[in-house]
């Protein structure tokens, strides 16, 4: 059989034709709506005048061109992204070492199992102000508020993958002569590994979710959050697109190397698919 | 029970019972004997959920009897260890190592250094006629294989005792045939003592120098059949007039088993 195409590039041809598509359909809309559309809104208090609820892709351009070019969308990125790489690694490894524990132990599992599904079902950002409070305004309370979300659902996955290894492999290695340093190392861990990988891709959508949200609540600096905290105000909806469109395609671009990590170390898997 | 001048002893299970606790507490075996020569390859035949697997996971030293007593060259078996091999009746190939890493685990286990590992991994799956597969992740083999490559992993540390839970249970007929010549072949090679379960009992007499019938819960053995086939078996072995012969006593003595242990006791039956 052919493995020459894994499925991370079958998922990011899939995902530029999806993306090629929309965009299409969307450039007829916005020039459809250009036409159509009310220029004037209500909002509040008052009325707003020369809005684009749908901008075309001539507006969408020099809006970018002036994001771009003042800096301003760059560094929005280069802050939000280095906010979710440390939240998510400190989060990453807190909630594999705990879930690894909690798999491995009845009575950490004990302990922890009331914290985690307190802290599953608990919005992110119930948590911000006490963050806020505990770890002030600046970047340890948003770092701390993705490295919780994401410790909760990795240690879900570590916790399951731990927990699910079949004992038939455990009976195996344990008659084969293993320790258990050895049969944890090369048999619970590597049996683990599918579920780990797949809490971590989960994770890395949610740090996203959180991020945004974190930075539009408190927003400060250049983020992207702030820009699109900043574009509601005026409010400038090319900005708003931008933003989104931004933020979105940076989940996918998170997305695809996930799932292409993923592929990576599970290459031993049977793929049906 | 044994032939006259036997080797010594290696396995033995004395008068051996388990009951598996529960809401319905099942009784898998009761007052069972069996004892296992050095080299002696005996088959344990008997219909599915008879309690051949427990008794083997007795001998793995995975489970206790909870009656009676297993030991292993007069010592009673307490854990898992690597000089007796056990092949589970599951697949339990490690899928996420290759086929070499496969092989070399239980030298691993025991520390051995890379380059020795890697001279009885050569060795080994050459024998199998897996060297192309090496390298070769497990999904890549067929069952068949795939199970074979789990018996040399046992063989890999060179266990005197080779523990076997219908390992070609799963496969075709054709494979089958084929894993047992694997086997076979094998086991004439590197003479071991080894305990075969299987409910097949073609499989039983082809390979086995001796087959212990079980009957169904709560097991005991009820016949032991010496097989004096010549060896190396081959197919002419399995088409010969002392194979039928054999074949047809053991079906009988499963029958007289069967009826033995049966609910209502027919009145024709007996001992």
């Amino acid at each position: 059989m052919m493995q020459m195409s894994p499925a991370p590039w079958t998922r990011l041809r899939r995902a530029l034709v999806a993306i090629g598509t929309l965009a299409v359909l969307y450039g007829i809309a916005a020039q459809i709506g250009q036409k159509w559309l009310p220029h004037r809104i209500w909002m509040d208090v008052h009325y707003i005048d020369d809005v684009e609820l749908l901008p075309t892709y001539r507006s969408l351009g020099e809006e970018l061109v002036f994001l771009l070019q003042s800096g301003i969308l760059p560094s929005s990125i280069a802050v939000s992204t280095g906010r979710i790489l440390i939240g998510f690694f400190l989060g990453a490894c807190a909630g594999i070492l705990l879930g690894v524990a909690t798999g491995r132990s009845r009575r950490i599992e004990d302990l922890a199992e009331p914290w985690v599904t307190f802290l599953r079902f608990t919005p992110a950002l119930a948590l911000l102000p006490l963050y806020v409070v505990w770890f002030g305004y600046g970047e340890p309370s948003k770092v701390l508020l993705i490295a919780t979300n994401v410790a909760v659902v990795t240690l879900l996955g570590a916790h399951q993958g731990v927990r699910g290894v079949p004992r038939v492999y455990l009976d195996a290695a344990a008659s084969l002569g293993a320790d258990d340093r050895l049969a944890f190392k090369k048999i619970v861990l590597p049996a683990a590994l599918p579920q780990i990988f797949a809490s971590l891709r989960i994770a890395l959508g949610l740090a996203w979710v959180t991020i945004v949200v974190a930075e539009l609540i408190d927003a400060k600096m250049p983020s992207l959050g702030y820009l699109l905290a900043l574009a509601g105000a005026y409010p400038r909806v090319p900005t708003m697109v931008i933003g989104i469109a931004t933020v979105g395609l940076l989940v996918l671009a998170f997305d695809l190397l996930a799932l292409f990590l993923h592929a990576r170390a599970t290459r031993w898997m049977k793929r049906t698919a | 029970m044994m032939p006259a001048g036997s080797p010594r002893v290696r396995l033995e299970a004395v008068d051996v019972g388990y009951t598996y606790s529960g809401q319905t507490p099942t009784r898998a075996l009761e007052g069972l004997n069996l004892s296992v020569g050095d080299r002696e390859f005996v088959a344990l035949l008997g219909p599915v959920g008879c309690g051949k697997t427990t008794l083997l996971r007795m001998f793995a030293g995975f489970l206790s009897p909870t009656q009676g007593s297993v030991l292993c060259d007069g010592a009673r078996i307490d854990d898992p260890s690597s000089d007796k091999g056990y092949v589970l009746q599951e697949n339990a190939i490690f899928p996420w190592m290759t086929v070499r890493e496969n092989v070399e685990f239980g030298l691993l286990a025991k520390g051995v250094e890379p380059a020795s590992r890697r001279a009885v991994s050569d060795e080994l799956i050459r024998l199998l006629g897996l060297a192309a597969f090496a390298e070769a992740y497990p999904k890549e083999l067929s069952s068949g294989m795939s199970k074979m490559v789990e018996v040399v992993r046992v063989l890999a540390t060179d266990p005197s005792i080779l523990l076997l839970d219908e390992p070609f249970g799963a496969l075709d007929a054709q494979t089958r045939a084929m894993m047992q010549d694997e086997l076979a072949r094998l086991w004439e090679q590197r003479r071991k003592t080894v305990v075969f379960v299987t409910h097949d009992a073609d499989e039983a007499i082809y390979l086995a120098d001796r087959i212990a019938v079980l009957s169904p819960r709560p097991g005991r053995v009820t016949a032991n059949f010496p097989v004096e086939l010549p060896r190396p078996r081959s197919l002419e072995t399995r088409f010969s007039a002392a194979f039928s012969a054999l074949k047809r006593q053991v079906w009988e003595a499963i029958g007289q088993s069967v009826a033995s242990n049966a609910p209502k006791p027919s009145p024709s039956s007996s001992h």
